[in-house]
This record gives structure tokens, C-alpha cells and sequence, in this order.
């Protein structure tokens, strides 16, 4: 255990210096580099997080998780948006909150929907239960295209938190992007605090080690199954709600942070929730520091920064078939 | 003698289809009164459609080897298809090579360099148990896919066409030739695949596929095995992307996307997973749906019209889900449950070895 941490603490100690050389020493922009580093690292906790718990739960990886990203962008959107809201409650805070909480709510209607109606059936064929997680977010990829068309859509409408800015070293930091960042961070406490100290989380962790065992105990675990994979689609929809205001919407999200969270949730080791969150944390910062380096004019390479997710998950695979945190064998 | 005429019996209803396959060509060219031999009309694009069906059957033959036959499920397909056509590409177009060097270059050095890239990914990532190498071959393909997306060599995005084939190798000019050749790989791999699969190391895959710890235990070296088939598909949808990227004249990144990986995925499920027939009747049926259901517009009211060609990955997807739920042997699958249920084994020992000669069969 002392080792993984020594491993992650090696990283995030060269990222920090390599981050900081590239930067010229310069704070300001060293300082927007993990700003912003943070910001993806926390979207990419909220579809990661999901992900590892249903994994560790059913035994699904949920290959859907980043259409549900991407369909709380859109739902928010369209939400934060339309004409009828906008003439309703010019106040557009208040509208940005109503849109992140209709974002929540489609999600997990779906989520509901898609565990009960196409999962369920699959349980006693695991294989096909992937198969069909791959399905789903095909259809709901091209029913987006149907709906708002594939062209991408920027976020145009401001609110108070995001058009606000703060200085620090002499830079201009969104306020936005802090909000998320705290945001984020008390999410992570949240849903650890959920998972150890609460009835539920104890069936939770339980049926991580062995769901038999806990239906067995005489719990309905299906229902446990279906409340967390309801709350694992929400989680994602929200954030999609909340990286609206700066990606937009647009049919690239899902598999753009499907692939990375699915990199995360490898990397901290399938299953364990902290490991979740290191990993995001981890992946968001190496990112941003890589996409700073490879878009500076002696580079200019950003094919990079696209590859960071998947290059550190093929490493780390190979070195540790089992991630950071996994269990071995 | 005694042998051959053994063979003929066996394999005569194989022996009817290639008959029919070669002479499918002139037989719709006397159907819809067009000469086959020409470069336009309706026999010409039909053959256009018959390759496609080829070239689709041929790649999902391929993933069938590893979904099907060794349960070994890879979400990375795409990968050596798109690397197969690059390759071809690349030696076409970025070399002084002359055509006729350049096709032959592109074409082994696709196949050996797609079976090399297999067999090292293979030997990475196969020691990993079930969704863990299903996750690493997806995001291998994906940053392939969007490597070759981004590089301005290949022109990123857009892609290339290719301006110099040789003239015996001309899918607009001499198309029926095209149709032969393509028709005799795709024999071919069929062929090689159903001997493959009952020979004794197509009955370890079926092992594999049935329970892999048992297969260890018996002292079968799974990892070895599992890496050949890997190498094998490999290095086949390679060829299928090389044939792709001569049709079409065509090499782009598109050719690594997902699509490419879902479409042999749900050919071979619709078909039937771990059959022979499965993945040629799973691409001919889909393929062909595609080509008749594309250009209709189905309206139901006047402000609701659903443009199937526009939809077309929609509609799929949900012949995708549907048949996952309420079809999952597919249709040759179905059809050899269908039989057996009617026919009762004959005799004890038979009735042992049922499931999987039931699987094999078809």
C-alpha cells in the first residue's frame, strides 16, 4: 500500500515540476494549468465515479456512462436555453439551477429505465450485458443527432458565476471553474461519507465483496442494484450540467469522457472509490499540464494531451494489471 | 477414388453456393437485362453490393474467430482494419514504388504488420481477465483512431484517396475482376476458418471459450492459444480493410472509428455467434437491409418524417438491443436449436457431445 502511494506522490511531484518548468516559473499560468486541471479532473470524477461503483456492484461496465455525460450537457442546455424558460425567469442563475437539476432528473429516469427494462433481463449473460451497454450508447448517441442535430452547440446565455473572474498572481481565474472544483471536492466526501458511514452504504461496500452473500443476509440486492445504477446515470448527467457552461454540447462528450473516466476507474483499481478519486484527480491534472505543453509553439503537438488518458492507462495496466488500488486477483 | 467422392457428398451443398457465387454475377446480369462486363448499370452496382458483403463477411469471419469460437470479446476490431488500409495506403501513395510493387508491398506488409501489432497487443493485454482486456483493446483502437485523425501526413481527418491502382486491380474500370478476387479471398478465409476450427486447436478455442479455467487445468496454455486466434483475426481484418480501402479508393480515420468494431459485433450476433454460416449471413442480411432501406423516407405526418439513410446507425441500434434481449443465438443459431429440438439424439453417446456439435455446425 505504502508503494502505491509512493508511486502517486512520484507523479505528482513530476507533474508538478514539469508543469512549473514549462510554465517558466511563472505562477499565473501555472496556477490556470491546475486550475483547470482540477476543473476536468472533477467532470471526469462525476462519470468515473458511477462507473466504479456499478462495476464493483454488478459486475457491468457500463459502456453508456458518457452518453449520459453527454445527455445532461444537452438536457442543460436546452434547459438554461429555451425561449419559454428565458421569458419565465429572466433570472438566469435561478435558470442554470433548474437546469442542472432537470439534467439529474433525465438522467436517472433513464438510468431506470435502461437498468430495468435492458439490463435486468441480461444478468444471467454477463457477456451480452456489455454488448448491450455498447448498444445503448450507440442509440443514444445518434438519437441526439436526431434531436438537436449533430452540429455542436455553445453556451452562450452567461449567469453571475460564470462570466465572474477573481485575480490571483497578477491572472484572471473564472469563478466558475473554482465553484466546480468546491463543488466537486465536497461531492467526494459526500459520497465516500454515504458509502462508509450510512445503512445503505454498508449494503453497498458489502455487495462489492459479495452480492450473493448480502442476498443471502435476506437484502433485495436487485433494488440496491438499480439504485446505484440510477444514481451512477445521474451522477454523469449532472456532470455534463455542470461542463456545459464551458465544452457546450456536443456529440464528441461521450466518448471523449467515456474513454478517459474508463481510464480512471482502470487505473484506481475497478471497484475501489477512493482509488476513483485519486485517479480522477491524477488524470485531470496530467492532462491539462500535457495539453499546456503540447499546444506551446515549440511543440505543437496536441494529439498529446487527447492521448494522456490512454497512455497512462496502458502503462499502468501493464505494470499493474489490477490498478493502483485494485485488489490482486 | 472412394475419398473424393466422400469429399463430394459431404460438401456438396458448399459446392452448390461457390457454384452459385461465381455465376451470381451474370445470373442477376440476365435478371435485370444489364451487361456484367460493363463499368455502369444495374448489374455493375449490384456486384458493388455483393463486394461490400464480401469485404463485411470477411471482418466479421475474423471476429467471429475471437467472439464467437474463443470467447474472447475485443471492443478494438476497428484497429486492424483501419491499420490494414492505412498501410495499404501509405505504400500506394507515399512511396515511389510502382503500382503494381506498391499493391503487393501494401498488401503483405498490411497482413504481417497487422498480425505482429495483434500479436504484441495480444501478448499485452490477453493475460488480463474479461472486462479489463475488453477495456484496453478499446482504448488501444481509440488512440489509434484518433492518432491517425490528427496527423498531418495522412492529411488528419479527411483522409486520402488512392490515384494509382494497377489497371488489373480496378474496381471501377474492370469491376467483375474485383468481384472474382475479392470472392476467392472470402472463400478462402471461410474455408480457413472451418478448418481451423476442427482441428485440434479449434477445439482448444471451444474449450477456452466453454471454460477457461478447465482448459488450464487440463494443461492446455490458454495464453498461447488465445494469442494465436488474436493474431489470426488479426491479421484477417486486415485484409478485409485492405480490400475496403481498393474499393472504395478511400483510406480516412474513419476506418479505426467504433463503427467498424460494432458493425462485425452485430453482424455476428444477428448471424449467430460461433458459427460458420453465422457472420456471412449476420453482414449479407444487414448489409443488405442497409442497401434497400437507405434511400426511403418514411413519413408519418406531415412534420414527422423519419429519412432512413440518415438514421440508418439508429435503426441498428436498435436492431442491436432488440436482438441482444429477445434473439441472442442469432438467426442460424436459432435455426440449429430449431432442428435439434426436432430431431432426437440418436443414440447415448451422440447425445453427450451435443452441445457442441450443435454449436459447430451451421
Amino acid at each position: 500500500m505504502n508503494k502505491t502511494f509512493l508511486v502517486i506522490g512520484a507523479v505528482a511531484v513530476g507533474l508538478f515540476l514539469f508543469g512549473l518548468s514549462n510554465a517558466n516559473g511563472d505562477l499565473g499560468s501555472f496556477g490556470i494549468t491546475i486550475m483547470s486541471g482540477l476543473f476536468q479532473a472533477m467532470l471526469l470524477f462525476l462519470v468515473a465515479s458511477g462507473l466504479s461503483i456499478v462495476f464493483g456492484l454488478m459486475d457491468v461496465l457500463n459502456f453508456a456512462q458518457g452518453s449520459f455525460f453527454m445527455i445532461g450537457a444537452y438536457v442543460a442546455y436546452a434547459v438554461h436555453h429555451s425561449p419559454q424558460l428565458i421569458a419565465a425567469i429572466p433570472n438566469a442563475d435561478i435558470r442554470f439551477i433548474i437546469a442542472l437539476l432537470s439534467a439529474v432528473f433525465v438522467g436517472g429516469v433513464l438510468g431506470v429505465f435502461f437498468e430495468r427494462a435492458l439490463l435486468r433481463p441480461l444478468y444471467a449473460r454477463p457477456i451480452f450485458q456489455i454488448v448491450m451497454t455498447f448498444g445503448v450508447a450507440l442509440v443514444i448517441g445518434e438519437l441526439i443527432k436526431v434531436v438537436w442535430t449533430p452540429t455542436p452547440y455553445s453556451w452562450t446565455a452567461m449567469f453571475t458565476a460564470r462570466s465572474g473572474f477573481f485575480t490571483l498572481f497578477e491572472q484572471q481565474f473564472s469563478t466558475y471553474r473554482l465553484f466546480v472544483i468546491g463543488a466537486g471536492f465536497l461531492l467526494i466526501i459526500g459520497i465516500g461519507l454515504l458509502l462508509q458511514r450510512t445503512r445503505i452504504g454498508i449494503i453497498i461496500r458489502a455487495g462489492v465483496e459479495d452480492s450473493q452473500m448480502v442476498e443471502a443476509l435476506g437484502i433485495n440486492v436487485r433494488a440496491v442494484f438499480t439504485l446505484v445504477f440510477t444514481l451512477g446515470c445521474a451522477v454523469a448527467a449532472l456532470g455534463g450540467a455542470v461542463a456545459a457552461p464551458f465544452l457546450g454540447a456536443s456529440t464528441g462528450l461521450a466518448n471523449q469522457f467515456l474513454l478517459s473516466a474508463i481510464a480512471i476507474v482502470v487505473l484506481g483499481g475497478l471497484g475501489s472509490y477512493g482509488g476513483t478519486a485519486i485517479a480522477s484527480i491524477l488524470v485531470g491534472v496530467s492532462v491539462a499540464v500535457i495539453q499546456d505543453w503540447s499546444a506551446s509553439p515549440g511543440v505543437n503537438a496536441p494529439v498529446w494531451a487527447s492521448l494522456t488518458p490512454m497512455i497512462l492507462l496502458v502503462l499502468i495496466l501493464l505494470i499493474r494489471p489490477s490498478g493502483l488500488f485494485g485488489k490482486e486477483n | 477414388m472412394a475419398f473424393w467422392r466422400k469429399t463430394l457428398q459431404t460438401n456438396a451443398g458448399l459446392l452448390i453456393i461457390l457454384l452459385l457465387l461465381i455465376l451470381l454475377p451474370h445470373i442477376i446480369g440476365l435478371l435485370t437485362g444489364s451487361d456484367p462486363f460493363a463499368t455502369r448499370g444495374a448489374a455493375v452496382s449490384w456486384q458493388g453490393t455483393i463486394i461490400e458483403i464480401y469485404i463485411l463477411a470477411i471482418f466479421t469471419i475474423s471476429y467471429n474467430l475471437l467472439f464467437g469460437f474463443s470467447g474472447v470479446i475485443s471492443f478494438g476490431h476497428a484497429l486492424f482494419f483501419g491499420m490494414g488500409g492505412y498501410i495499404l495506403g501509405l505504400a500506394l501513395e507515399y512511396t515511389e514504388l510502382t503500382p503494381d510493387m506498391g499493391i503487393i508491398v501494401g498488401i503483405l506488409g498490411a497482413v504481417v504488420i497487422c498480425g505482429v501489432l495483434g500479436f504484441l497487443i495480444g501478448l499485452a493485454s490477453l493475460r488480463l481477465r474479461g472486462v479489463y482486456f475488453t477495456v484496453f483493446t478499446l482504448a488501444i483502437a481509440e488512440s489509434f483512431y484518433i492518432f491517425w485523425g490528427r496527423l498531418p501526413l495522412t492529411k488528419g481527418e479527411d483522409g486520402f484517396t488512392l490515384t494509382t491502382l494497377p489497371t488489373w486491380l480496378n474496381p471501377i474500370a474492370d469491376r467483375i475482376t474485383f468481384y472474382y478476387i475479392v470472392m476467392v479471398i472470402f472463400v478462402l478465409t471461410f474455408l480457413f476458418i472451418r478448418r481451423l476450427m476442427f482441428s485440434p486447436t479449434g477445439a482448444v478455442l471451444l474449450a477456452i471459450r466453454e471454460n477457461e479455467e478447465r482448459a488450464k487445468t487440463i494443461g492446455y496454455n490458454t495464453l498461447y492459444f488465445k494469442l494465436m486466434a488474436f493474431t489470426v483475426a488479426a491479421m484477417i481484418a486486415a485484409l478485409a480493410g485492405v480490400l475496403q480501402v481498393v474499393f472504395n479508393k478511400k483510406v480516412g480515420p474513419e476506418l479505426l472509428s467504433v463503427g467498424y468494431t460494432i458493425d462485425p459485433l452485430l453482424m455476428t450476433i444477428i448471424g449467430g455467434a460461433g458459427t460458420f454460416t453465422g457472420p456471412v449471413i449476420g453482414a449479407t442480411t444487414l448489409h443488405l437491409l442497409d442497401r434497400t432501406l437507405r434511400d426511403r423516407v418514411i413519413t408519418f405526418t406531415p412534420d414527422f418524417a423519419l429519412d432512413i439513410g440518415k438514421s440508418w446507425m439508429l435503426i441498428s441500434g436498435f436492431i442491436f438491443i432488440i436482438v441482444v434481449i429477445v434473439f441472442p443465438y442469432g438467426i442460424v443459431g436459432t435455426w440449429n436449436r430449431w432442428r435439434a429440438k426436432r430431431r432426437p439424439p440418436i443414440t447415448v453417446s451422440s447425445g453427450t457431445q451435443a452441445p457442441i456439435a450443435e454449436k459447430q455446425s451451421g
